[in-house]
């Protein structure tokens, strides 16, 4: 009897200390949210060079316009790839009201304090299955992002900031791309065994200069003609 | 240079001659006009696995893509064109009933002969060009110039190529497409000194250009051991000038490869002709 009336009470008992670290957790996020509060808009400069098996592209350059909450534009005399995932930087990607967090541990990362925590977001968009921060609390900052699909992609960023206007805003970003592709041979895979999912690895390195924080742009900015390709969902 | 001119004068006052440049402007204009209006759809189905993840921006579809796309839809039909003419330069005297009045004049059956082949090839680079020009001149004007960007079907990866190189690159491209067709050119013009009719000869290397290209692309292991030995497997050399970087190497021996067909084939055919015996 007692150890059934145990075995009642221990989930209970344990109960105000998964909130706690539910509550610690999200308070990660919200001290980002303080932090990042001010910046309403930035220009950029974007470099991106390509280190990806069988993407042969040179460097390529172009200006990146951001406006609260989620507005961006790329201005670029030539063709112009951003990765999807951890291109650029959008302080408000990360609402707490839109996942799930869980504090994996703290640690020490680059001499500094810090937490991993995991996100799963609430709404399957754009299959993301989980996102895993490690925050510098030190400073309020997203030092890593590990972001993995159900599809079985998996991208790493690795952020580095310098001080513009009183924000700390990323001067590079290193992704390192693990992701599965189904490579098809046309007529001679008319055997589906013979077509193995490839994993093509590789390293997009961006770089940022030349911010412009809070210049107070307009909405009109970011009506832009748009490519055919530009749009979310293709 | 007389017998050269003849010859000029008596394919290209030919109806027929002008089929194929009628095909290939009512092709690539109506390809151009289509993709103009669908162009997002194209876009997205040619870049689909690479849109997931990255987001794209710029001209993608411009002029010099369009060019490469048209060229990639159409150099397996290109053939059956120049075949309609090469098919039709020998035997077509035969038909016609004037080989007998060709043959009595001065100039000898290889003279002849040699004529009638660079006739032939005057024709199919006459086709290609006029097929280069039709893609990018209206391309350009209607799609604009920018990089070229390739992405191949079922490859992760691309090849972007920047825009002040794509109009050597695109003529280079284009010249190896003329010396492909040479070889289809020339197994028509041998085809046309055997028999005496042109349907033979226009059928008979359509056949032998689709077989091979059935041969070379059955997922067999025998037929693929085949595929190097077939002229098929290189007449795409043209696509290796928008590689990055240029596999030179392998260029020069497709192009040595499809010249010698062209020189076996053409030498077949002087011997046939020379040999042959005119009973009507």
């Amino acid at each position: 009897m007692r150890k059934l009336l145990l075995l009642v009470l221990i989930p209970f008992l344990l109960l105000p200390g998964r909130i706690q670290a539910q509550g610690d957790a999200t308070s990660y996020l919200d001290s980002l949210e303080r932090k990042y509060s001010g910046l309403k808009d930035y220009t950029v400069d974007v470099l991106v060079h390509f280190d990806i098996e069988g993407f042969k592209a040179p460097d390529m350059q172009a200006k990146l316009y951001w406006k609260v909450p989620d507005k961006m534009k790329i201005e670029s005399k030539r063709v112009f790839f951003l990765p999807k995932e951890g291109g650029f930087f959008n302080p408000s990607l990360f609402k707490k009201e839109d996942f799930e967090i869980k504090l994996l541990e703290h640690l020490t990362y680059e001499n500094r304090k810090a937490v991993k925590l995991k996100l799963t977001p609430k709404k399957t968009k754009r299959m993301t299955q989980d996102v895993v921060l490690t925050i510098d609390t030190d400073r309020n900052l997203i030092k890593e992002m590990n972001i993995s699909s159900f599809e079985g992609r998996e991208v790493k960023a690795l952020i580095q900031y310098a001080k513009f206007n009183d924000f700390e805003l990323p001067t590079r970003i290193e992704l390192h791309l693990d992701i599965p592709f189904n490579e098809s041979r046309g007529i001679r895979d008319f055997d589906q065994s013979a077509q193995k999912t490839k994993r093509v690895t590789g390293k997009v390195e961006i770089t940022y200069s030349n911010y412009r924080v809070n210049s107070g742009l307009r909405d009109e900015t970011f009506k832009q003609t748009e490519s055919p390709l530009s749009r979310e969902g293709y | 240079m007389n017998l050269l001119w003849f010859e000029m004068v008596k394919t290209f006052s030919r109806w027929r001659t002008y089929i194929g440049f009628g095909f290939i402007a009512l092709v690539v204009i109506l390809t151009e006009v289509v993709m103009k209006l669908s162009a997002g759809e194209i876009v997205y189905r040619m870049m689909k696995s690479l849109q997931k993840d990255f987001l794209i921006f710029g001209n993608i579809l411009n002029g010099w893509f369009v060019t490469t796309f048209i060229m990639n839809s159409l150099h397996i039909h290109i053939p059956f064109l120049i075949a309609l003419v090469a098919g039709d330069m020998v035997s077509g005297e035969a038909t016609s009933g004037t080989v007998r009045l060709l043959l009595i004049r001065p100039p000898s059956r290889y003279n002849i002969i040699a004529a009638k082949y660079v006739t032939a090839l005057f024709y199919t680079a006459g086709l290609v060009i006029f097929l280069g020009l039709m893609c990018i001149l209206p391309g350009l004007a209607l799609f604009g110039s920018g990089d070229l960007i390739l992405h191949h079907y079922g490859k992760f990866g691309l090849v972007f190529i920047p825009e002040v190189e794509i109009p050597l690159r695109m003529l280079f491209a284009f010249m190896a497409a003329v010396w492909s067709m040479t070889v289809v050119a020339s197994i028509a013009f041998l085809l046309s000194t055997l028999v005496e009719n042109s349907i033979g000869p226009i059928i008979g290397t359509m056949v032998v250009v689709i077989v091979f290209l059935v041969i070379g692309n059955f997922p067999f292991d025998f037929f693929h051991s085949l595929k190097p030995y077939l002229f098929t497997t290189y007449m795409v050399f043209w696509q290796r000038f928008l590689d990055d970087p240029i596999p030179w190497q392998e260029i020069a021996r497709s192009a040595a490869f499809l010249g010698l067909h062209s020189i076996g084939l053409f030498f077949i055919a002087s011997v046939a002709y020379g040999r042959k015996d005119i009973k009507s």
